[in-house]
Order: structure tokens, then sequence, then C-alpha cells
């Protein structure tokens, strides 16, 4: 039996009849850690000994109870799991061992997950090609001479190289969808407030959600029911109800109606993406749904919004490495000195530009200037999708401009940031979105689709997406 | 002439049983970090969660002291770097507080000090830093996070405050409605109340250079902090100097002010809404009925006890201000009546007598049942005032009653006026020479003619008795009648 | 758009070194002039947002509950006397 060939739900049932062991499962996946990840590189740490701990216990259980029973998950590492290391991907956080579990963690525990390591990232989440790792780079299952995406990038790498069958990322600006996208796997951001970012290390706290990233869009959904729901930890949690996901992949959206946004031929997109994303658009359309054109004159606007938002938030969110309480600490015979050091020598170029752009745009003078500025066009983002959602149900749009790029290949920071430019007006107007793999271009590089949702539709959301998947297994 | 122009922000510390934003306890005065969380320690990944209490808290005082309550507030971070702030950022109240535009109307040399308070917010205080030595001297500072996240609710007063007087006057009035409310211990020492002074003095209409003052320990301390800034600012402006805006550290034991030795940060906190807590939204049932919590306040009771129960101001302020005072006073004014007296005997030998011993009045067991039998004895004429405060004392302090009191020791009064008369008759002949010198118009004699009667009497002659007898019978013998 | 670097860089409590801050410098200052377009939205009448939506804020009852342990806060960092955190001396000469 070919174990990586299982789905969530396979998994879980063959464990459940004794038909395979849990044991089974994670050594098979430990196995291709051993074997693949000294290329790859998508673990910061891998759980061996814990992993088989878990699974022994779940073997050993007559009780078999959980949605993710002896389902191995990888975890990004800004996501706090008791006892371990917590690094996010940062050299000031290096030997710091969380005291507590993040909320997603405590479900997925409850749920049977075996988790198996901590996957790399850009540093605090901040990048879009998981080259800013304070530790090393991921490289892209599917060709190691491209990025894996980020800042998710170790996530995604290591689902789609069988290193494991689940992966938790966390989506800034499109931190889960890019890297799902540039490495060929499925990835989700839900709703702002449907999961709990208890335990998730604070980048852009009004735009940060922790997703699933699988292989499947069952997997993600199974997933998504785990870590959902209102948590008195987090104020910014809905108390909307959670729903079994998987049940509302049916295939049938006849009827539905599809946005496609007027605007998006301004943009530069790779012709092998436009293509595959105007074939998605047919694909719908034989499916029975309907194709209405919306207008969204604002989102050009949208990169700007972010880039002052994120750092905004993410200067303070940062301030509390200093040093003093744990994670790395500088020298210097005076604590203004002590810090400076500290956070000078702790931080990396990608994170001290966003502090520095942050503070800036909070400083005395240019508040208004840049974040309230920057805040209220954000809301007039979020409107426009509103209106856009009164005509539509689900709006398309490729996940990136672009597949996968190679290491090095950005020379500057904004070249960068135009990698999100259609993931991060989700996470402006906190909406869900997903990325489908449909295709790949010349160079057999992935191609993503993005499907963006009504808020707390996931299920809609889900189901859009369940359609493209089966499909593209045709393409 | 100079007019000095004062203002005051007063942090106070709720006295909920958890911290602002986490469950950690606020318990003070226990081992250092022994109340800390991933909250609180601002470890990555932790989330402030609101308390519930220290709202509710936040709403009475704002209550209390005239505000106007915003039935929607949102929190900001403030931005800085500082070792007892764990996050790099205090969440705190900006733009919108829980509770704006108050006043507090505070008694002066008779009249009436309106105070008016521009807002109350609500925020979390930081953990405490303790220097060995000089701040700026000693080579390490150590942190103790238990403070961190204690809810606190900040009062900015407009300046509306002319001297040191009014400020301890203030303080003394919110440290009482605090108490009262139960929403804060308003303990200075503990820091549970901690004042921060802005001063500045000014000839004409154009506002002074304002300084603030730090580090004031008590309410003295606040007083004599101020008196002292505006004498000093007065005497550097005749002088021709420039007052600088800065922030003056009160020296204790000299009693003056001095520029803060810590170089002062770069000022800009960077404020901006807190993205992980909502705006708080209240109900006006939720307003109204914490409204509805607040029981009478020291200020209106003490107006209540000057005007319907004819107290004197100073001892209806004392009674009043004090909620353990108020309640063991009105107690007894309610069951035994006698407000004024019972006022005196409460503060003048109640009080005096628990001070020598070092307790509390809660700790009394003379109550209205002893009052009722000493008003019975006082009303009857059957004791005096003087010997009912050493019966109060001695009751205080034996644990007897008033009525064994009275009775063991006989210190019931004669006031049989033939027993009385018999032994002024005897007093008369027996002074034959005092007798004459005041018949020959030396009336001061009259006192030792008392004297030596109550002498007989052992002091339990009924003192207006006796001086009528005495009367009467010197008046006999004025006209020649013999006794 | 001119930044002051060093001003931001005190409030942020980095300090770059010279090579660093002439790129970084440069870096922001094209960051920032990309934000020049945002001048183009109309925003008078608009309200800023922050806050997404359906999300009633849910208050905490006032229980306490259990804090970390010093063994856990050892782990972070080692404490001092009976279990503080230091700090080197808060002023610089
Ligand atoms: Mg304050
Ligand atoms: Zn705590």
């Amino acid at each position: 039996m070919d174990i990586t060939a299982l789905s969530v739900s396979q998994i879980v049932s063959k464990i459940k009849t004794k038909e395979l062991k849990a044991k089974d499962v994670v050594l098979t996946y430990l196995t291709n850690i051993d074997r693949l990840d000294s290329e790859i590189k998508a673990y910061l740490n891998v759980f061996h000994d814990y992993a088989l701990k878990r699974a022994e216990e779940i073997d050993n259980n007559p009780n078999k109870k959980g949605l993710l029973l002896g389902v191995p998950v990888a975890v990004k590492d800004n996501i706090s799991v008791k006892d371990f290391e917590l690094t996010a991907g940062s050299k000031i956080l290096k030997g710091y061992i969380a005291p507590f579990d993040a909320t997603v963690i405590e479900k997925i525990k409850e749920e049977g997950a075996i988790i198996i390591g901590k996957t790399n990232l850009d540093e605090f989440a901040m990048g879009s090609s998981t080259e800013n790792s304070a530790f090393f780079k991921t490289k892209n299952p599917v060709n190691t001479e491209y990025v894996p995406g980020g800042s998710s990038g170790g996530s995604a790498a290591a689902v789609k190289a069988n290193e494991t069958l689940i992966a938790l990322g966390s989506d800034t600006g499109g931190s889960v969808r890019q890297p799902a996208s540039f490495c060929g796997v499925v990835g989700l951001k839900p709703t702002y407030g449907r999961v709990s970012r208890y335990g998730l290390v604070a980048f852009g706290s009004s735009l940060d959600v922790i997703g699933p990233i699988g292989k499947s869009v069952e997997d993600v959904a199974i997933t998504l029911s785990v870590i959902s729901g209102f948590d008195l930890r987090d104020s910014t949690t809905a108390k909307v109800p959670v729903l079994n996901f998987e049940t509302y992949l049916t295939g049938d959206i006849k009827g539905k109606k599809v946005g496609l946004i007027k605007e998006i031929q301004n943009f530069k997109i790779q012709p092998e993406v436009e293509e595959a994303f105007r074939k998605s658009l047919e694909i719908f359309e034989k499916n029975g749904a309907e194709i209405v054109e919306i207008s969204m004159p604002h989102l050009k606007y949208a990169l700007s919004v972010y880039y002052i938002v994120a750092p905004s938030e993410a200067s303070a969110n940062l301030a509390r490495y200093d040093g003093v309480r744990y994670g790395f600490e500088g020298n210097a015979d005076n604590l203004r000195d002590f810090y400076e050091d500290t956070r000078t020598k702790g931080f990396g170029s990608e994170v001290k530009r966003r502090i520095l752009i942050g503070t800036f745009a909070l400083s005395e003078g240019y508040y208004d200037q840049y974040y309230l500025k920057a805040s209220k066009v954000r809301r007039i983002i979020f409107e426009e999708f509103k209106r856009a959602f009164e005509i539509c149900d689900v709006i398309l749009t490729p996940t990136s401009p672009t597949t996968a790029f190679r290491f090095g290949e950005k020379a500057t920071p904004l070249e960068m940031y135009l990698s999100d430019v259609f993931t991060i007006p989700v996470n402006l107007a906190y909406l869900p979105a997903i990325s489908v793999p449909f295709g790949v271009d010349s160079k057999g590089l992935p191609i993503g689709i993005q499907m963006i949702g009504k808020w707390f539709k996931e299920e809609e959301l889900l189901n859009t997406a369940y359609v493209l998947q089966e499909e593209a297994k045709h393409v | 002439m100079f007019k000095p122009t004062i203002g005051l922000e007063i942090h106070i510390q709720l006295a909920t049983k958890s911290k602002m934003f986490c469950s950690c306890s606020t318990e003070f005065g226990d081992p250092p970090n022994t109340h800390v969380c991933p909250v609180c320690l601002g470890l990555p990944g932790a989330l402030p969660v609101i308390n519930k209490e220290a709202i509710r808290y936040g709403v009475k005082l704002a209550h209390a002291l005239n505000m106007k309550i915003n039935l929607k507030s949102t929190f900001y971070r403030k931005n800085y770097f500082y070792p007892d702030l764990p996050k790099g950022y205090q969440i705190t109240q900006y733009s919108l507080p829980l509770g704006f535009d108050g006043f507090l109307e505070i008694p002066m040399e008779g009249k009436i000090k309106k105070i008016r308070i521009e807002r109350g917010h609500i925020e979390e205080d930081s953990g405490k830093s303790i220097h060995i030595g000089d701040i700026t001297e000693s080579e390490y500072s150590f942190i103790d996070f238990n403070r961190s996240g204690v809810p606190l609710m900040e009062i900015v007063t407009q300046p509306d405050f002319e001297s040191g007087d009014e400020a301890y006057e203030f303080l003394t009035l919110l440290r009482s409605i605090v108490r009262y409310l139960g929403v804060s211990s308003g303990d200075m020492e503990k820091g549970a109340l901690r004042c921060d002074v802005n001063v500045s003095v000014s000839k004409d209409e154009n506002k002074g250079t304002k300084v603030e003052i730090k580090n004031l320990n008590s309410f003295r301390s606040v007083k004599r902090a101020i008196d002292f800034e505006v004498e000093r600012q007065i005497k550097a402006i005749e002088s021709g100097e420039r007052i600088i805006r800065e922030t003056r550290h009160f020296d204790e034991k000299e009693g003056t002010t001095k520029p803060m030795r810590v170089k002062e940060e770069l000022n800009d906190y960077r404020y901006f809404p807190e993205p992980d807590l909502p705006p708080l939204e209240l109900s006006e049932e939720f307003v109204l009925e914490v409204k509805n919590e607040i029981p009478e306040l020291p200020n209106k009771k003490a107006v209540r006890y000057i005007e319907t129960l004819g107290l004197q101001e100073d001892y209806a302020r004392t009674i009043a201000y004090n909620k353990k005072y108020a309640d063991y006073f009105e107690d007894i004014v309610n069951k035994v009546g006698h407000p004024k007296e019972v006022a005196n005997f409460f503060l003048v030998n109640i009080l005096g007598f628990l001070n020598k011993k070092g307790k509390d009045v809660d700790e009394l067991t003379f109550g209205s049942n002893e009052f009722k039998e000493l008003f019975s004895y006082l009303d009857s004429g059957l004791i005096s005032t003087n010997i009912a405060k050493s019966v109060i004392e001695e009751s205080i302090e034996k644990g007897i009653s008033v009525k064994e009191i009275v009775e063991s020791k006989g210190l019931v009064q004669i006031t049989d006026e033939n027993v009385i008369k018999e032994i002024v008759v005897k007093v008369l002949k027996n002074n034959p020479t005092p007798v004459s010198q005041y018949l020959s118009g030396k009336k001061q004699v009259f006192g030792f003619l008392v004297g030596q009667i109550m002498k007989e009497l052992r002091g339990k002659g009924k003192p207006e008795l006796v001086n009528k007898i005495l009367n009467e019978e010197l008046l006999k013998l004025e006209k020649g009648d013999e006794p | 758009m001119k930044i002051e670097l060093e001003r931001i860089e005190k409030l942020a409590a980095l300090k770059l070194d010279e090579n660093e801050r002439g790129s970084m410098l440069k870096d922001l200052e094209d960051i920032i002039n990309y934000f020049e377009n945002l001048k183009e939205v109309e925003t008078d009448s608009i309200e800023p947002m922050v806050y997404g939506e359906k999300i009633e804020l849910v208050l905490r009852d006032d229980i306490v509950e259990d804090s970390l342990h010093l063994t856990d806060l050892k782990r972070l960092r080692e404490l001092f006397g009976d279990g503080f955190f230091r700090v080197r001396r808060i002023i610089g000469e």
C-alpha cells in the first residue's frame, strides 16, 4: 500500500479499522523526510521521537477517535507548539522554547493529528520566497532551482514532497496561497476571524490567518473543520458555526456566479498563467456557472495599502523582541544599546525594512498621510468586494501573476512584493480564498488559480475549488 | 500676581481579581514573576482578552466622577521601549476613552471648587523595575512582571487646581470615592493610586510652560511638590529665567523638585488602533445597571451630615470620607439618634482610643446597644458627659457593658436635692471666712465653695443642682435668713 | 520623500551600520514613493478600517487561572534573586 497516496479521510478510517497503524503512516513520512529533506529543506525541526511516540499512543489506544487521527501535520514555525522551539524563521527567537500550545495546535492534537515537525518560513512570515529565513532556503520540490514561494514555503514544499500529508501555514498577504500555487498544492486562507490566532506569532494582526495546505481540497476542508471556531483567547474570532466542510464538496455549482474582475487586464501576468486562468473560467462555465464581470477600480491600490498597514502593525508586534525575557540577547553595557544590538543583530534585513516602514508610517507627522490614509483606502477596497459579492458568489484570479521564480531572481523588495498583488486584497478585505493547482507552465512549474469566497462562506468556496480540482485532473 | 495652573494625572489600579487582559492574579506583594503568563509577559503569539469586571469598575468610577460614558470606546497601542513593558507597547484607550467630561467638587475654605475631569480611560499597568542604588549608577535593574497587565483607570483632570491644598483635597476625596465604590484599594503606598502633576505659572492669560512632576509617593508629597514647584517657577521667572518644558522628580527628603537625570526618550508613541481588540461596545442597560450599583458617595454623605444631621463640617467630612466610619456612625445614629453627640464621642473618644491601641473600627464591639444605654444615663442626667467619655473608653478596653461600669463604680450622679442641700449647708457652716468674703462682694469664692461641696459629694453631685442649691443658700444668707 | 532614517531607527530600537543604512534608505524611499498613488484616492468621508466583520467583542469573566511556573520562566531566561529578570543598567553615559 502506498501510504502517501492516501487522503486524510482514508488514513483516518484505515487507522480506525486497524487496517493501518499510525506508526506506519508516521514512519512513511519520516522516511521521506530523511530521504528528501536534506535537499528540499522544508523543515527547521523534525519531531522524530515525539511523532513516533504519539503514533504508538494512538495505536495502543482502543478508543480510536478524531478527524485527524494519525494524520501527520507539519506546522509552520511561527505557530507555538508547547515544549518545542519556536523561531518564526528568525535568529532573534533562536532557543525560545514555547511554554504553550497555539489554539490550532490544541485543536489538531485533540483530533488525533501527529505533529511531525516545524517548517521553514520567511523570517516572521515577511516574504514571498522563503529566502528570508534566517536559517536556510527551502527549495521547490517541483524544481529545486526555484523558490517554493513564501512565506509558508516550508509547509507547501513539505506537502508537495510527501514529507507530510497536511501542513499549517499562515497567510497575511498570500503566504499560504502563493507557495501553494508555486509548489502545486492546495492552500486555503480562511476568513479573518474563522481561525484563532492565539499562538500564531503576530505579523500583521488585522491580516494574519492560519490556513491549511494539503494535496487536495478534501484534505484542506477537513483540516479547516478542525482548526476553526470562536476562541475566547482571541477577541477577533467570530461566533460563526463550524461546519463539516468536507460534506459540502458536491461538485455542483450550477447557477453559481463567478466574478471576473475587469481591471485584472491592467496587471502584468505571465502569458501561460493568463491562459490557464482563461481556461479555468471556461471550466466553470462548462459546469453550469455563469461568469459575471465585476469592477474593482481600487484594486490597484491594494499593494500600497498592504505595505503600509502590515508593516505598521508589525512594527508594534515585533517590539517585544528586545532580548530581555527570551530569545537572542545582544551585548552592551546599557539597556538602550542592548536593545539596539539585540534587534539589529537578531533581525534580518527584510524584517528591519518592514519595521522601519511601519515605524515611519505611524510616526508623528506621517500617520495621517500613511497609516490613516491606508486604513481608509482599505475600507474602499472592502466595500468594492462587498458590492462585487452582491452579484457574484466567488471571484476568480490567478493566485500569483507568475509561476515560481529562481532564487535571487527578484532584485528589489518591490519586485518581490508584486508577486502577491492578487492575494493581498483578500487579506485587506478579511475574505476567504483558496489556491488550487491548475496546470503547469512550459518549464513544468505549477500554476495556481485563486478563488475568493464570501465572508464565512468557506463551504461554497471549497466546493468551487473542488470543481476546479476535479477538472484539473483532465487538463 | 502669578497664577498657578495645575493639572493631575492619576492612575488608579482597579481591584479586579485577575489582570486586564489575562487571567493572572493581581495579588500584591507575592514573590517576583509568580503571576505571569504568555499574555502579560509578551510571549510570541499571545493575545489580550478584556476583563469584564475591569470595564464595570471603570464605568462605575466614570459615573461617580460625573463623566459621560462612551458606549463605544476603543483600545490603542502606545509604543515605546522600556524593560517593564513586555510587549514594547501599552494597550490603552486613546481617541475614545471609556469616560469623558466629568467633574468633582471639592470643599475649599468654606466654598465649593469644581475640578473638571477631561477623561478617564482604561489601560494596563507595566511591570516594575527595581534598581539597586541609584537608577543611573546600578549596573543592572531587576524586573518583576507581577504588576504587568493589572488594570488601571487613568483620570486626567483639567488644569483647574491653583494650589497644593486643592490637589490634596481632591485626591483625598477621590481616594474615598474609589474605596466606597470598591473599585480600588486606593493605597498609594502599594501603588494602587499614583499621581503625576503638571504645573505652570503665568502672570497673564497666556499659559506658562508646563512642567511635569513624577515620583510622588503620598498626598502630602503631591502638595509639597506643587507648592515648591509653584514657588520655584515664580522665583525663576522673576529673576529673568525661562522655564523649560521638562519632567522633574520630587525629592522627598529635601522637599524639592529636580530635573530627571534620566535622559528623556524621543517622544513619539505612534498610537494606532489595537488590532487585537475590536471596539468595546456597551449597552445602555449595562451602563444603567452599573450606575444603579453606586452607593451614596462620601461627598454627598458629608453634605447630608452637615445639612440634615447638623454636624460641623470637619466632623462630617472626617466621618463621611471613611466608609468604615460612616457605616459605624450611621448604624448608631439610625438606632439611637443624637448625631452630634455620637459624632463627638466617636471622633474624640472612640477614634482616639482606637488609634492609641492601633485598632480598626471594624474591631469595635461598642455599638448601638452601648450607645443606647449611655444616652439613657445622659438624658436622665444620671451621668455627666465627662463620665460618659471615661465609661466609653473603659467599656471598649475591658469589653464590659456601659451599665456594668456605671453601676459597679457608683458613677451615677447625686440628684437628690435634699442630700445636696444637706452638704451645702454643712460646707457653708464650716467655711465662715469664705462665706463672709462672698457676702461682702467677692463673688469668685463661689467656685471654691462648689469645690468643697463636690469634694464632700465625692464628685458625684450633679453640677447644675449643686450650683442651684448653693446659690439659693447664699441668697438666704444675704437676706439674713438663717440657713 | 525624504526619510529621517536615524530618527526612525531610534524609535524602532535599531541601529544600522553605515553600509546597511545606504541601501536601506534607498529601498525605503522606493517603497514610500510607491505609496504616492494613494494620494489619488479621495478619502475625506471614509472611515478607516481596522476590524473585520461579524466580530463581536467577547469579554472574559474576572477569574484567576494558573500562571506560568518559574520552571517555565527559567527555560526562557536565567532569573536572578527571588526570580527577577535582569537587564543592563537603564541609562547610558
Ligand atoms: Mg497612561
Ligand atoms: Zn498573565
